[in-house]
């Protein structure tokens, strides 16, 4: 598929003088992931709360000393004091008291999905304070030319002191960790909670601590990597992944292998650029060397046993019955049948591709909702459905559809094989991680819809043209309708029981001898499928696509606002779609300044889900139940009422 | 630190024994290993005379062993009755059943005496029948080996009776029942044989009256008990 071109011709010989050079540019570069991921495994192992948003704190952190460095021309002293020991701690507290207290650590799907919001919120934030519009530059601390020679290698002041930085966060946690009072609490906290209240220290106030500790080392790696990089919100925030590679090694708990894996990982990228021709299909191959190491160490991890005690309560929703969910659907179809004339141009244009997105969406609610795991690389298999759509569904072809959905199933499972020995978290990681490695490696490749805009058919039905929008908008509404009656016959199902059942204790399913792995796979085929389904519809609806409509981010963003309005909803499949399909519309009509909206929407969204954990969709559901009927018997009474006031006027 | 050094004990068929001890003595652990939950660093566990030890969790469960969870392990979005019918239903897809989930479902709620909350949330149930709940879904997989883990706490005296006799009903129909339970009438009264555990060391085992009046056993754990 791909020309191998010239890439494959090894590169000229390197000298050992160049060897010595790109090892200490990796060890720099090692030395910043080491910081970064240290912080990591800091919040990680007191709080019990893995921290998504680390990455965005550290972004956060990057264009705070920007500001003050730059804009306020602050010495770099000053700057870094007040950023990295004021605002960085005080981030990090007010994160943590105001939201990850609220938590419970069992719930991995609940702790990820809010940890995931203050990462999208910071973003939306940053893109709103600092718009990408105008370029940033950080001044190096001792400007470019400050360097030291060794064996003709130039090694920069700034590398050096990425070194030695790393080397005294190693040593200064290790003391802490070890010789101090304090120290040895927060190692003590995520094993026995009780206990460490018992001894007096407050497992909360440890958890603040730690909190304020991990976002100062993030904040670090945030200004060493934005001044040896470039100041970019997205790629300084996926710090994170590429930090989280390096914390698997020590499985987010042991610091010394944490600081080997961090080594590793930047010697290998200093390697993979000294020793690799990055033409051809490679040329995207250096911002997935974390991904392709999280890989392998997730690979090589022994499987974590399943754990007792740790089942997470969970609130029962109400499950429509099927004449219900069917009744629902066809209200559905005739509120698209009435409204489809009405809509005209881009506005109908983005509420079909809402609708087919909310049809990809239910994947989502298949795996998130029905089975707790959280998958973050659902654009990645709707770009694969709308791809493999054009390529195979000529002239429309319906068969297409069926060939995208099998795909998928295969996709699927291969996805999930790499983390289906481990907990939930780890799969969330190396789903985003599949993401970028699918947008990296497969859409920006020039023969897929790198360089141009990937065409791909409308879908035709014999006798049936969906070539009009507003008649395609039915059709889509039908198959959402269709496709959510059957999501929900499934959680009716044994299947479904079987699922939930899993989610709420997987220690007590395997102690009834199912085999957790199993249900796991055909989970994921089942999921994946319905999510490259709907990724070949949002193709031959949107007829044009680049790999810019499957930017790994997105698929946070759906995953944030399906759980916003409820991912145990088929409902809030379609709302999530139809809002992220809308929300772009909105910016035409608000200042450029604010034009993150996607990013506040589905970031500050999911902090309803503290409140409601249940989603807005079933809240509301259950509100108007207990509401209605009382409010219909009522009415009357606040009738006599008026009626007995205009009484009393009269008197 | 060992929890288990060198503990052996066996559970026959058609009789309830009893595991006790104090608190840290090893029994939850001992429940865990003999489930594959966690691995022995030595020694084995065997099942109908079949070495077990390398088998996965579901594996074991499918050969017959059965178990219920001193920290409670229910399905907690869902009703009693869909935590036995989902455990029946898990059964099915590895064992032939006769007679179809939701009939054995109802003959569980009535064996175990959970008709009348049936229908209820399972994370709303007091203690008494939550553990009844967990019984309910252990018995949906018909085990050979039924392992409890302090089914009794959380019944009052009268339901403490009724449970040894379901117990001693269950164990008539050729079930071996491991029961681990500070309880200790409820011990007294169902079980044929006894083992003590203390710190991980089996220090004792025995007939209920046996037990009673070994010098050991009082000092480790009944008196204690007495005591407090």
């Amino acid at each position: 598929m791909f020309p191998a071109g010239t890439s494959s011709e090894p590169r000229t010989r390197i000298t050992l003088g160049e060897f010595i050079g790109l090892t200490i540019a990796g060890l720099a570069l090692g030395a910043i992931y080491a910081i970064a991921a240290s912080g990591l495994v800091v919040t990680y192992t007191t709080s019990g709360i893995f921290n998504f948003a680390h990455g965005a704190i550290g972004m956060v952190m990057a264009f705070v000393y920007w500001q003050l460095r730059v804009e306020q021309h602050w010495s770099a002293p000053l700057a870094l004091f007040v950023a990295l020991l004021l605002v960085a701690p005080a981030i990090g507290l007010i994160i943590q008291t105001t939201l990850i207290r609220r938590l419970n650590p069992n719930d991995t799907g609940m702790a990820l999905v809010v940890t995931l919001a203050v990462m999208v919120a910071l973003m939306g934030i940053a893109f709103t304070l600092w718009p990408q519009t105008q370029g940033r530059l950080l001044p190096a601390f001792y400007g470019p030319n400050a360097h030291l020679s060794i064996g003709g290698q130039l090694i920069t002041y700034e590398e050096l002191i990425s070194i030695g930085l790393a080397v005294a966060t190693a040593v200064g946690l290790r003391l802490f960790f070890y010789n101090t009072r304090l120290g040895i609490s927060m190692r003590g906290v995520v094993d026995d909670r009780q206990l460490m209240a018992m001894n007096g220290r407050s497992p909360a106030m440890l958890s603040a601590l730690s909190w304020a500790i991990g976002a100062a080392l993030g904040g670090l790696a945030g200004i060493l990597t934005a001044s040896t990089y470039s100041l970019d919100i997205i790629n300084l925030t996926l710090l994170v992944l590429n930090s989280f590679a390096a914390a698997m090694l020590g499985r987010l708990r042991n610091l010394i292998l944490t600081f080997v894996g961090a080594i590793v990982l930047g010697l290998l990228d200093a390697y993979v650029v000294g020793y690799l021709k990055l033409t051809g299909w490679l040329v995207h191959l250096r911002p997935v060397v974390p991904t392709l190491f999280l890989f392998v160490v997730l690979l090589a991890l022994p499987a974590v046993h399943l754990r007792s005690g740790t089942a997470a309560i969970a609130k029962a929703i109400r499950i429509p019955a099927g004449a219900r969910s069917l009744g629902n659907g066809v209200a559905l179809v005739v509120l698209a049948v009435v409204v489809a004339p009405f809509l005209h141009g881009t506005v109908l244009g983005n509420v079909n591709a809402g609708v087919a997105l909310g049809i990809g969406a239910l994947s989502i609610v298949l795996l998130c909702g029905y089975g707790g795991y959280v998958s973050l690389a659902q654009y990645a298999f709707f770009g694969f459905g709308a791809w493999l759509f054009s390529e195979v569904g000529h002239g429309g072809n319906p068969v297409g559809l069926l060939v995208a959905a099998a795909a998928g199933a295969v996709l699927g499972v291969i996805v999930a094989l790499p983390a289906l020995r481990l907990r939930g978290l780890e799969l969330a990681l190396s789903t985003l991680a599949f993401g970028q490695l699918a947008y990296y490696m497969f859409f920006l490749q020039p023969e897929v819809m790198g360089r141009s805009d990937l065409a791909i058919p409308r879908l035709h039905l014999p006798g049936l043209s969906l070539e009009s929008g507003d008649r395609n908008l039915i059709f889509l509404t039908v198959v959402f309708a269709l496709a959510s009656a059957g999501v929900l016959a499934l959680r009716r199902s044994r299947f479904g029981r079987i699922l939930v059942a899993s989610k709420d204790s997987q220690v007590a399913v395997a102690t009834l001898g199912l085999n957790l792995r199993l249900s796991k796979i055909l989970l994921f085929a089942l999921a994946t499928a319905l999510a490259t389904f709907g990724g070949a519809l949002y193709g031959s609806t949107q007829r044009l696509v680049t790999a810019d409509n499957f930017q790994y981010v997105s698929s946070l963003f759906i995953v944030l606002i399906v759980y916003v309005y409820g991912v145990s909803t088929p409902g809030a499949a379609l709302a999530g779609g139809l809002s992220l399909a809308i929300a772009p519309l909105l910016a035409v009509h608000i200042p450029v300044r604010f034009q993150a909206v996607t990013y506040f929407m589905t970031g500050f969204g999911a902090f309803v889900l503290l409140g409601r954990p249940t989603g807005i969709i079933p809240a509301a559901s259950e509100w108007l139940h207990d509401k209605l009927p009382r409010r219909v018997l009522h009415e009357p009474a606040v009738g006599t009422v008026e009626v007995s006031r205009a009484a009393a006027s009269d008197a | 630190m060992t929890a288990l050094d060198n503990v052996s004990i066996g559970a026959e068929g058609g009789v309830v024994t009893g595991l006790i001890g104090p608190n840290g003595a090893g029994k939850t652990t001992l429940f865990n290993v003999i489930t594959g939950l966690q691995s022995p660093s030595s020694g084995r566990v065997s099942f109908d005379g079949d070495d077990v030890t390398g088998l996965s969790v579901h594996r074991r469960a499918q050969l017959g062993i059965a178990r219920t969870f001193q920290r409670l392990e229910l399905f907690g979005s869902m009703t009693v009755r869909e935590n036995v019918q989902t455990a029946a239903e898990i059964c099915e897809l590895w064992s032939r059943k006769e007679t179809p989930a939701r009939t054995r479902t109802e003959e569980i709620l009535d064996r175990v005496g959970l008709r009348a909350v049936a229908d209820a949330p399972a994370h709303t149930l007091p203690t008494g029948l939550a553990r009844l709940t967990e019984l309910g879904r252990a018995l949906a997989t018909s085990p050979r080996l039924l392992l409890l883990d302090e089914p009794g706490s959380g019944l009052d005296s009268a339901e403490s009776g009724e449970f040894a006799a379901l117990l001693a009903d269950l164990a008539s129909e050729g079930a071996a029942i491991l029961l681990v339970e500070h309880d200790m009438d409820l011990v007294m009264q169902a079980c044929a044989q006894i083992h003590v555990l203390d710190f991980g060391v089996h220090i004792a085992s025995g007939a209920p009256d046996h037990i009673r009046s070994d010098a050991e056993v009082r000092r480790a754990y009944l008196g204690e008990a007495v005591e407090a």
